[in-house]
């Protein structure tokens, strides 16, 4: 097992996987901007060093920084969380590099998860049902042909692309040159690579992703699936498990879909598979995250298990510590990230002094927060202030739950999209269960 | 608590003539008692719950001598770029680059931080005397972290 743990993240999952290193026993550095000096992450941590100014490129993604603060402490293993580095080949080599263990998959199969195109081959290859679409672009005639072949409306996407960004919808032949003229230039200066795909694009589906362990002995197993669809812009909002639209049977079936690509891949360590399932019931591979992800703890509720500490330990060589036979879902879980946004002027960020903290509790309650009473939220990354869990017995009552939770949580001093979350959980298509990722863009038009 | 903090609560004991200032908040809590000493000595005590963590820099309420104040008295600090090791000197056994009392011109050469197995040469800013060396030979230090006080020509 590992001797100290350098955390390379900040925020509610620094302390997230802090907490599952101090379960392990395993003493842990905590790395810092020069604007996150009072930051919770910092004072949780065994040790502190700080590793440049504000920026992230000066700071939370500066690899030498991140490099040398193992060397000076000691850190022989390194979690980089979920956004930052967690996703970079380069730095995951140059992790290996200096005998410093990467808590992720390898920068192998970070690379060919992380190129959205050959990754739909890789999954195709082993009988996942892809969304129908094409290889790269080779050139702007034969796009053409292939937009015919796939059929119209449909999307063309960065192949260095993912969550969300750099994607262009086609809803007819003529529009397709021109579009792909404008995606290539966006996917250029977005990733740096110009190189697109196509994709059909599906029509109000669902986004359900599937939870991956891997551990080095071959096991893979997957823990569930969480509904992501209530999305703004493409940005998570709102996730839930189990889906309300999954029944038994296709549960079945996309676990051993998810399984059977992850195991084809060789993966190990904690991944997500996305898929898209459509309203008659079939359901497409999208693409892989191969880190934890934000809201992994709406698979800890169901399951019962520490998504954590079983990245740790699989990358630490041991095998995972639950079996597919003993995995069951129970009860229902929904989480929704609390953004430090004004939802009354285009979900604006709005750092600034939290003057009062209230977080709620009581059963079935969860909060991940790296906020406090009287902490700064500096201005210079992501506006996710929390993360709320409500787990019951039905859905009904992890709604139930969550209202009340809503209800109780006092954030002042800085606008908070907590309105927003009581407001969905009042509204008619999020009870029914029937929605959908472009449920919550018609309902703000609707208003 | 960061050093700032504490340095100018130390101040604030001294300007307004305080005996003794307690302050707690979330995670830390700090006791200033005014002895016999020229200045106040601070007492930083975490709450039982919360480990401390250690910072590579050694936190001000450890030091016994008074903590020299930097801002005030002019004086120009050398700080490190990057996170890595303090060296003094340009190779073991060699005499170190500066001690205290030295004079420096702009640009010389003061210590080497190494990161990464690159020995990284740190010019000082300014002209002046270097007042106090603030790190030992060998110890880690964090990006920001002051190596040398200088009081400038």
């Amino acid at each position: 097992m590992f001797e100290k743990i350098l955390v390379a993240n900040r925020g509610e999952i620094a302390l997230r996987v802090m907490r599952g290193c101090k379960e392990l026993g395993i003493p842990t550095v905590a790395v810092h901007s020069e604007a996150d000096v009072e930051a919770l992450h910092v004072k949780f941590a065994d040790e502190a060093v700080c590793i440049g100014p504000a920026p992230a490129s000066e700071s939370y993604l500066n690899t030498q920084a991140l490099l040398s603060a193992c060397e000076v402490t000691g850190a022989d293993a390194l979690h980089p969380g979920y956004g930052f580095l967690a996703e970079s080949a380069d730095f995951s080599e140059m992790c290996d590099a200096h005998e410093i263990t990467f808590i992720g998959p390898s920068a192998e199969m970070i690379r060919r998860m992380g190129d959205k195109a050959r990754a739909r081959n890789l999954m195709s290859e082993s009988g996942v049902p892809i969304i129908p679409g094409s290889e790269a672009i080779r050139d702007d005639d034969s796009a053409v042909g292939l937009g015919d072949d796939i059929g119209y409306p449909l999307m063309v996407k960065a192949s260095a692309g993912g969550g969300g960004k750099g994607m262009r919808i086609v809803r007819a032949r003529e529009e397709l040159r021109e579009n792909i003229r404008i995606a290539r230039s966006e996917a250029e200066a977005a990733f740096g690579n110009g190189e697109l795909y196509m994709e059909k694009l599906l029509e109000r589906p669902r986004h359900i992703e599937f939870q991956i362990l891997g551990d080095q002995h071959g096991t893979v197993v997957h823990l569930g699936e969480r509904d992501c669809s209530i999305q703004r812009r493409h940005q998570k909002l709102i996730e839930e498990s189990p889906s309300p639209a999954v029944t038994p049977d296709l549960r079945a079936r996309m676990g051993a879909a998810a399984v059977r690509g992850a195991k084809q891949i060789g993966y190990t360590g904690a991944g997500t598979i996305e898929f898209l399932l459509d309203d008659t019931g079939h359901f497409y591979f999208m693409e892989m995250n191969t880190r934890i992800q934000v809201e992994h703890p709406v698979t800890e509720l169901v399951t019962g298990a520490d998504l954590i500490k079983e990245q740790i330990r699989a990358a630490a060589g041991e095998p995972l510590s639950i079996t597919q036979e003993h995995l069951g879902l129970r009860g229902h879980a929904i989480e929704c990230r609390i953004n430090a946004e004004d939802p009354d002027r285009d979900f604006a960020p709005s750092p600034g002094d939290v003057t009062e903290f209230y977080a709620p509790g009581g059963p079935g309650i969860r909060v991940d927060t790296h906020v406090y009473g009287g902490y700064f939220i500096p201005p210079y990354y992501d506006s996710m202030i929390a993360k709320l869990l409500a787990h019951g017995n039905s859905r009904e009552e992890a709604i139930s739950r969550m209202r009340r939770a809503l209800d109780e949580f006092v954030i002042a001093g800085v606008k908070t999209t907590l309105p927003f979350h009581a407001a969905m959980m009042r509204h008619e298509g999020f009870l029914s269960g029937r929605f959908d990722t472009g449920t919550v863009e018609r309902m703000q038009s609707a208003a | 608590m960061d050093k700032r903090k504490l340095e100018e609560l130390i101040a604030l004991v001294e300007d307004r003539d305080i005996q003794e200032l307690s302050i707690s908040g979330p995670f830390t809590s700090v006791r200033i008692v005014r002895g016999s000493a020229p200045t106040p000595q601070p007492v930083a005590v975490e709450r039982a719950s919360v480990a401390a963590p250690a910072p590579i820099e050694s936190a001000a309420a450890a030091e016994e001598t008074p903590v020299v104040d930097d801002r005030d008295s002019g004086l120009q600090p050398v700080v490190s770029p990057m996170v890595g090791t303090f060296y003094a000197a340009s190779e073991p056994g060699a005499e170190a680059y500066v001690r205290q009392g030295d004079h420096v011109s702009k640009g010389q050469v003061v210590c080497i931080v190494e990161a990464m197995k690159l020995l990284n040469e740190i010019e000082s800013e300014v002209g002046g005397t270097v007042v106090r060396v603030l790190v030992d030979n060998a110890q880690p230090v964090e990006f920001g972290q002051k190596l040398f006080l200088i009081q400038p020509d």
